[in-house]
C-alpha cells in the first residue's frame, strides 16, 4: 500500500536556515507525530522511535532514517526504513528550497509504502491516517520554522489520537 | 446351514456414511488432536514484502527466550538440503526453491525463520522477537507485467516465464477464412481465489536419531507426491520416510503443497534431536501462505461462426499466474487441455499458453484445478457469442454441444470423452427451474426497470489424469499413466478388512468402498472394515495414491474392486476344497454364524472365521496346492493410458468426464449492486452413481464453493504485493447463510472407461462461475456492460455500471459480419 503526499509551505527564514534545520536530525525528528526517542549513527544516520497505533494495534515503530540527499541550501530528502507489529514501512521525504522575498518557500514531496498483514487489518484506515500524521508532521514544522527560537529544538507536538 | 441371502446391489444405495458415527460426534481424528510426548512447536516468521532481499536476519533474541527449543533459516536450510524438484524444464528447472526464504523473499508470508518452542505461545512470542532486515525490491503482481522481466524474481532462472507452448489442431486459418462471423474479444480475466477447509494444514514430524527415519503424521492429501519431494530434498531413501494420515477435514487440492512445511518440521526436529515438532497453521497463515488457484488472463480471443452461430474456430492467448515458486507448476500449463473444447464441438483451435512467476503467493491445485478457468473461458466465449449474434444461451448451445450420439468422442488434442449428454442435463436443469415461466418474470421484470438475468453453465470435471501429460511440458518429466493401491483381506477372525491409498477429506470412501466389497462378498457393508487414511507402511499405495482429481470412484474404487476380486477367488478356492466341492458350486452369503461361503448343491457352509482360521493359525489343514493362498490380497488398478505425443500435445490426458449443468437466475439490485441469486438448479452426470447422497452433498460442497468465488471470495494484493484479505473478515468466505436453495437433479450416462460406470466427481468444475457470469451478462448485456472477469460483486458491478471503469462492450468485443 503506498501512501504519497505533497505540498509546500512558507517561512520567513532564509533557504540555508530551513536547510539547516531540515537537516539536523535532533531537530527534525523531534516534530514526528508520537516521537518517542531519538540515536544518531553519523552525520546521515540516525533512528527514530515512534509510537505506531491504529484501533487494538499499538506499539513502537523504530524508523532507520538516512539523509539520502543533501544539497545545502536547496534540497534534502530522507529515506526511512522501519518495522512495526504487523508491518513494515518504507519511506522516502524531500523538501526543496526556493528562495522567495523575506524567507523561503518549501516544497515537500514524499511516499509511505506500507507492507505486511496490517495492511490488511486496517487498509482502509491507513491512508487517512498517515495523511493526518504528514499533516501534523509540516505544521509542526511550519511553526517551529516560523518561531523567533528556531535554532533551538522545538517542542514535539502532542500525541496524535489514534483512530 | 445358511439361512439368509444378503442378494443385493449396495453400489447405488443411498446408504448412511459409515463415518458419519465418528465424524458427528466429534471422534475422528485429526492430526491436530494428535499429542506426542517431549513434541515442541513450531512457528514461522514470515516475510511482510511481496519482493525483498534479506539483508540480516537475528535470532539471538529469539533463540535465548526460556522455553525456546531453537530455531531455523533458509541458510541453515541450504546448507543440508538441495532445493525442492522442478517440474518444469529450461528456465523453470533453473529456479532454487527452498522451504524458507533463502536470500531473497518473493511473496508476503513467505517464511524466513522457523521457531520451535515447549508451547505454542512460547513459539509466538519468541517469533516476535526475530529481527530480520530487508532491502525492498520492485514487486510485480500481474502476470502480464512479470513477463517484460523488469523484476525478475528468480535470478537463476533469468526470467519470469514459467512456461509457454502453443496447442494447435485443425485448422484455424482455413477456419477463419470461411468464417460468416469472427467476434473478437480483447481481454477477460478468471480471478484468483482458494479453498477455505474446516482444517487448516498441521504437520507433525520426527526425525528419530534411534533409526534415522522420519514419521509424519500430517493431513497433506497427495503424500505420495510429497514423499517424493521430500525425499529428494532431504536426502533421505523414500522407504525412511513415513507418512500417515487420519481424518482430514477439508483439501480441495490446496493441501497437496504442503511439503515445504513437512521439510521445515523434519528438520527441526533433526536439530532438536528428534523431538516431535507439530506446527498447526493459523486461518491467516492458510489465506496468505498455503496455496492459492491459478490466475488467468485472456488475451485477444478470436472466435469463427458459421452463418448459424456454430463454432468453427478459436484463437486466443492465455497467460497464467503461478505466483512466486512453480511448486505443482507448470501442470497447470497442460491440465486445462483435457477439456480442451469443453462441451462444444469446434475443431479447428490455437491456444498460445504462457505462465509466469509473479510476487504473490504460489498457486495449488485448487478444485477445478485449471481446467475451469478454461471452461469458465469457453462459456464466456459462448454467452458473448450468443449475445452479439443475438443467439438465445440455450439455443446457441444446443447448436454447439458435442452430441450424444458421438461418444466416446475424441477431442481435437486426442482426449476421449468417455460419455455425456449436455443436451439431456440442459433439458433437466431448464424444467427444473420452470424457465419458461422464470422468462416471463424475467421480461415482467425488465419492464419495471429491473436487472435480471438468466445464466446457463456447462462444464466437465475431468477426471483421474493421465500424468503422461507433464512429458507435454516437460518432455524430460518421468511421469505417466496412473495408478492406485488396495488391500482386501480376512484377517484372524474372519473380519473383512479394506485398505486403500486415498486421503478421504469428507469425500466418504470408507462407506464407498464398502459398498463395492459388499457387492462382491454379497455381505452387508457395515460387515466390512475399511481403514482410511494414507499409511506409507500399510504398502498399499503406488506413486500416484492420494486424494485428488476427481478420481477415487474410479481409481480408488477400481483397486478396491480388484481386490475384493482376488479375495472372492481366493475364498472360493478355499471354499471348495473344506466344503468338497467345486469351485462354481460355492456362492456368498450371510447364514447364522455371520458371513459364509456355501456349497450350492450341498447347503453345508463354513463361515468367514472359519477360511481365516485355516489360512492364518490352524495351516497343517491345508493341502499343499493352496499354500499360495493367503486370503490377504494386494491389488493395483492402472489407468489404461498411453504416453501422449509430446510434439503435436496430443494424447488421452484423463480417464473420465463428469458434467454438470447449472442454471442461475441472478438480480443486480439497482441500488445497492448487490448480486442476488433469485433461483438455482444444478444438475450433475458422474456416471454410475455408487451413494446418492453422497453425490449430491459433493454437489452442493461445489455448487457452495462456486458461488462463493464468483460473488465474495477474491484475493485482492495491492501495487506492492500486500494481500488485502489475510483474514475472514476480508476474504468473506461463503457460509450456508449466503446459499441459495440448490435444486439439485442428476442424470446417469455410465462411462465406458470404469468398471461400474461411474466417473470421478466432486470438482464441480466451477459449474456456478460460469452460470453466475452468465446470468449477470445477461441482465447487463443491454446496458452495454460485459461480464470479462470472474469475480463479480457489488463494488465491480458498481464501477462497470456507473463509474463506467471497467467492462464496456464496445471497448472489449469487435464483431466481423462477413453475411
Amino acid at each position: 500500500m503506498a501512501i504519497k503526499f505533497a505540498g509546500d509551505f512558507e517561512v520567513k527564514r532564509s533557504p540555508e536556515e530551513v536547510y539547516d534545520f531540515l537537516s539536523d536530525p535532533a531537530r527534525f525528528a523531534a516534530l514526528l507525530p508520537d516521537f518517542q526517542g531519538l540515536s544518531i549513527q553519523d552525520s546521515t544516520h540516525f533512528t527514530v522511535k515512534v509510537n505506531v497505533g491504529i484501533s487494538y494495534i499499538k506499539g513502537t515503530a523504530e524508523v532507520k532514517m538516512e539523509l539520502a540527499q543533501a544539497e545545502r541550501p536547496k534540497r534534502a530528502q530522507y529515506k526511512g526504513q522501519g518495522s512495526m507489529a504487523g508491518g513494515n514501512v518504507t519511506l522516502m521525504a524531500g523538501f526543496d528550497l526556493e528562495p522567495i522575498d523575506g524567507g523561503t518557500k518549501v516544497a515537500w514531496q514524499g511516499e509511505a509504502q506500507i507492507f505486511g498483514r496490517l495492511t490488511s487489518m486496517a487498509g482502509g484506515l491507513l491512508e487517512p491516517l498517515g495523511k493526518k500524521q504528514i499533516q501534523k508532521l509540516i505544521d509542526g514544522l511550519q511553526a517551529a520554522l516560523g518561531r523567533q527560537d528556531a535554532g533551538a529544538t522545538p517542542v514535539p507536538p502532542e500525541p496524535m489520537e489514534t483512530a | 446351514m445358511s439361512t439368509k441371502n444378503d442378494a443385493k446391489n449396495w453400489v447405488g444405495q443411498a446408504l448412511p456414511r459409515k463415518e458419519e458415527n465418528r465424524l458427528l460426534r466429534g471422534r475422528g481424528k485429526f492430526a491436530d488432536d494428535i499429542k506426542l510426548r517431549e513434541m515442541l512447536y513450531l512457528r514461522f516468521v514470515r516475510s511482510p514484502y511481496a519482493h525483498a532481499r534479506i539483508v540480516s536476519v537475528d535470532v539471538s533474541a529469539a533463540a535465548t527466550l526460556p522455553g525456546v527449543f531453537g530455531t531455523l533459516t533458509g541458510a541453515e536450510i541450504a546448507a543440508q538440503t538441495q532445493p525442492f524438484i522442478e517440474i518444469g524444464p529450461d528456465a523453470c528447472g533453473r529456479i532454487k526453491d527452498y522451504p524458507l526464504a533463502v536470500s531473497k523473499v518473493r511473496y508476503q508470508g513467505e517464511p524466513v525463520v522457523a521457531v520451535v518452542a515447549e508451547s505454542p505461545s512460547l513459539a509466538d512470542d519468541a517469533a516476535e522477537l526475530v529481527q530480520i532486515e530487508y532491502e525492498a525490491l520492485d514487486p510485480v503482481v500481474d502476470a502480464e507485467a512479470a513477463l517484460t522481466d523488469k523484476s525478475i524474481l528468480h535470478d537463476e532462472a533469468g526470467t519470469n516465464q514459467v512456461w509457454n507452448g502453443v496447442f494447435e489442431y485443425g485448422d484455424v486459418d482455413k477456419a477463419f477464412r470461411e468464417a460468416a462471423y469472427i467476434v473478437n474479444i480483447d481481454r477477460m480475466h478468471f480471478h484468483r481465489f482458494s479453498s477455505t477447509p474446516l482444517e487448516n494444514n498441521v504437520v507433525i514430524a520426527q526425525w528419530n536419531p534411534k533409526d534415522d527415519r522420519i514419521y509424519y503424521e500430517c493431513n497433506n492429501s497427495f503424500p505420495s507426491f510429497a514423499i517424493q519431494f521430500l525425499s529428494a530434498h532431504l536426502g533421505v531413501n523414500i522407504d525412511r520416510i513415513r507418512v500417515e494420515t487420519s481424518d482430514i477435514g477439508g483439501s480441495f487440492g490446496i493441501k497437496i503443497t504442503s511439503y515445504p512445511q513437512m521439510a521445515v518440521c523434519a528438520l527441526a526436529s533433526k536439530k532438536a534431536g528428534g523431538r516431535p515438532v507439530k506446527w498447526v497453521e493459523t486461518r491467516t497463515e492458510h489465506i496468505t501462505s498455503s496455496a492459492h488457484g491459478n490466475e488467468r488472463t485472456f488475451r485477444d480471443t478470436r472466435v469463427a461462426l458459421d452463418k448459424n452461430g456454430v463454432i468453427t474456430g478459436l484463437a486466443s492467448r492465455h497467460i497464467d499466474d503461478c505466483g512466486a515458486y512453480p511448486r505443482y507448476e507448470p501442470l497447470g500449463c497442460v491440465i486445462w487441455s483435457q477439456v480442451f473444447p469443453g462441451v462444444y464441438r469446434f475443431k479447428n483451435a490455437r491456444i498460445d499458453f504462457t505462465q509466469a512467476v509473479t510476487n504473490k503467493c504460489p498457486v495449488g491445485p485448487n478444485r477445478g484445478y485449471s481446467r475451469m478457468q478454461h471452461l469458465w473461458f469457453l462459456e464466456r466465449v459462448i454467452d458473448i457469442c450468443g449475445h452479439e449474434l443475438g443467439i438465445p444461451s440455450d439455443e446457441i448451445r444446443l447448436r454447439n454441444y458435442i452430441r450424444p450420439e458421438e461418444f466416446p468422442y475424441t477431442t481435437p488434442n486426442g482426449c476421449v470423452y468417455d460419455s455425456g449428454n449436455y443436451q439431456k442435463m440442459l433439458q433437466v436443469a431448464k424444467e427444473r427451474l420452470g424457465w419458461e415461466e422464470w422468462k416471463k418474470k424475467q421480461a415482467a421484470a425488465r419492464k419495471g426497470g429491473r436487472l435480471v438475468g438468466i445464466g446457463i453453465g456447462t462444464t466437465l470435471d475431468s477426471g483421474t489424469n493421465n500424468f503422461g501429460q507433464s512429458q507435454i511440458v516437460n518432455p524430460g518429466a518421468p511421469f505417466s499413466g496412473n495408478s492406485q493401491g488396495a488391500n482386501c483381506k480376512l484377517d484372524i477372525y474372519g473380519e473383512v478388512v479394506v485398505s486403500v491409498g486415498s486421503c478421504p477429506q469428507g469425500q466418504g470412501h470408507e462407506t464407498t468402498a464398502a459398498q463395492v466389497v459388499a457387492d462382491v462378498l454379497n455381505i452387508h457393508p457395515d460387515r466390512i472394515t475399511v481403514r482410511t487414511g494414507f499409511d506409507t507402511e500399510r504398502n498399499v499405495h503406488t506413486g500416484f495414491s492420494g486424494t485428488y482429481a476427481s478420481q477415487f470412484a474410479v481409481s480408488g474404487l477400481s483397486a478396491v474392486h480388484g481386490a475384493a476380486q482376488k479375495l472372492r477367488t481366493e475364498m472360493m478356492r478355499l471354499g471348495a476344497f473344506l466344503l468338497e466341492t467345486n469351485e462354481d458350486d460355492i456362492e456368498f452369503g450371510t447364514g447364522e454364524q455371520g458371513p459364509e461361503v456355501r456349497s450350492k448343491s450341498t447347503k453345508k457352509s463354513v463361515n468367514y472365521w472359519g477360511l481365516a482360521n485355516i489360512v492364518n493359525v490352524n495351516s497343517a489343514v491345508l493341502p499343499s496346492e493352496l499354500y499360495e493362498v493367503t486370503l490377504n490380497c494386494r491389488y493395483i488398478w492402472r489407468a489404461p493410458f498411453k504416453v501422449p505425443d509430446k510434439q503435436k500435445k496430443y494424447g488421452s490426458l484423463t480417464l473420465t468426464y463428469a458434467s454438470q449443468l447449472h442454471i442461475a437466475v441472478v438480480e443486480i439490485e439497482r441500488d445497492t449492486f448487490i448480486p442476488r441469486i433469485l433461483d438455482y438448479v444444478a444438475v450433475d452426470d458422474c456416471g454410475t452413481v455408487i451413494n446418492p447422497p453422497i453425490v449430491e452433498g459433493q454437489v452442493y460442497g461445489a455448487t457452495a464453493h462456486g458461488i462463493g468465488a464468483a460473488l465474495m471470495e477474491n484475493c485482492v494484493y495491492d501495487a506492492v504485493g500486500n494481500m488485502l484479505t489475510s483474514t475472514f473478515s476480508d476474504y468473506t468466505p461463503i457460509t450456508a447463510m449466503n446459499m441459495p436453495k440448490v435444486k439439485y437433479d442428476h442424470i446417469e450416462t455410465p462411462s465406458p472407461h470404469s468398471y461400474s460406470g461411474a466417473k470421478g466427481m466432486g470438482e464441480g468444475g466451477a459449474a456456478p462461475i460460469h452460470t453466475i457470469s452468465a446470468a449477470l451478462q445477461d441482465a447487463l448485456f443491454a446496458s452495454g456492460i460485459m461480464i470479462d472477469d470472474s469475480f463479480n460483486n457489488a463494488d465491480s458491478l458498481f464501477r462497470a455500471m456507473v463509474a463506467k471503469e471497467i467492462s464496456q462492450i464496445k471497448n472489449l468485443v469487435r464483431v466481423e459480419k462477413r453475411v
